[in-house]
């Protein structure tokens, strides 16, 4: 049997609400996309407060300390020795002394006032109080002399 | 004057592919770089550097609101003590807490509208205790929750007591 073609225009698909749409989620993307939290390190368990807001007005010149533990794949703690995170490089507190002392002089070559650095502490939950305390008297010892801290939680949600 | 329309009816086709496709790879970039970041707050705390000497307290200055924190062998709150009172241990005791300051700003309230700015509340806690229990402490000190959610602030004041050794 013998079948004829059909004469029929290409069909044509309208792109326009794709288009859109995909428009639409690039920008959901971009905006709640928040670039400015690079600083902080997934590997730092906060403690919750509801009270812990951000500041507001954004701190203009500031430093943030990561401070808490290598985890296993279910969260548990691997190793108790704590350490300060910065970038792929960990080091632990008693090794942290010359990066503080680069931290201040990296300050004071721009310019700025050490007493307006604020030291942002991302520290574990579990991490023991003391070490916080001994980690703040190293940011104030002699040629590092920082001034101002602020200790970072994560935001509780209100009941 | 008349001018002839020159151009026939054919529409113009624009090209589509190549905008679809860096749209795309945008998209997939976006979503890839997406981290899911909890929204962070944060305290302001100083550290005294010396000793505290009891000099220091002068007539025009209030002592610092104390609050001593006990851990147990696991680095977990077992005593909460305000200027002295023991307020107990878990979640019911930073509600003691923030209760026992409410009660004291009041008080100061009613010596001068500016005493409650000037007051210091000083955290001395066991070197051991899980930092968590800070946070929680300069949390029931700084204030509570409000209707819809609008912090009520009490003290902003917040100071470290010198370290105590492990």
């Amino acid at each position: 049997m013998k079948f004829k073609p059909a004469n029929v225009a290409p069909a044509e698909l309208d792109m326009t609400p794709m288009i859109d749409i995909v428009f639409q989620l690039i920008t959901f993307f971009m905006v709640i996309n928040k670039f400015d939290q690079d600083e902080a390190d997934e590997r730092v368990f906060l403690p919750r407060d509801s009270l812990a807001k951000p500041p507001a007005v954004q701190r203009k010149d500031a430093f943030v300390l990561n401070f808490g533990f290598i985890r296993n794949v279910d969260k548990s703690i691997a190793d108790n020795t704590p350490y300060l995170f910065f970038g792929d490089e960990r080091i632990t507190m008693e090794q942290v002394r010359p990066r503080l002392r680069q931290e201040s002089q990296f300050y004071q070559t721009i310019g700025t006032k050490l007493e307006d650095v604020t030291v942002e502490i991302r520290a574990d939950a579990d991490i023991k109080s003391g070490m916080i305390q001994e980690l703040i008297q190293m940011c104030q010892e002699k040629d590092i002399e920082f001034q101002r801290f602020a200790l970072k939680a994560t935001q509780a949600a209100v009941p | 004057m008349k001018i002839r329309n020159r151009v026939s009816g054919s529409k113009i086709q624009l090209d589509m592919t190549p905008m679809i496709d860096v749209v795309f790879q945008l998209m997939i970039f976006f979503m890839c770089t997406l981290k899911v970041i909890e929204p962070e707050g944060d305290f302001d705390i100083s550290m005294p550097l010396g000793a505290p000497s009891a000099a220091a307290v002068t007539e025009a200055e209030l002592p610092p609101f104390k609050v001593r924190m006990e851990a147990d062998g696991n680095g977990d709150l077992q005593a909460l003590y305000f200027n002295g009172t023991n307020l107990g241990s878990g979640d019911q005791a930073f509600a003691r807490l923030n209760s026992e300051v409410f009660r004291a700003i009041t008080a100061l309230q009613a010596i001068g509208p500016d005493q409650q700015e000037k007051q210091e509340v000083e955290i001395d806690p066991d070197y051991a205790l899980h930092y968590r229990n800070i946070i929680n402490a300069i949390g029931a000190c700084s204030g509570r929750l409000g209707q819809n959610g609008i912090p009520v602030r009490y003290i902003s004041k917040i100071k470290f007591a010198p370290r105590r050794e492990p």
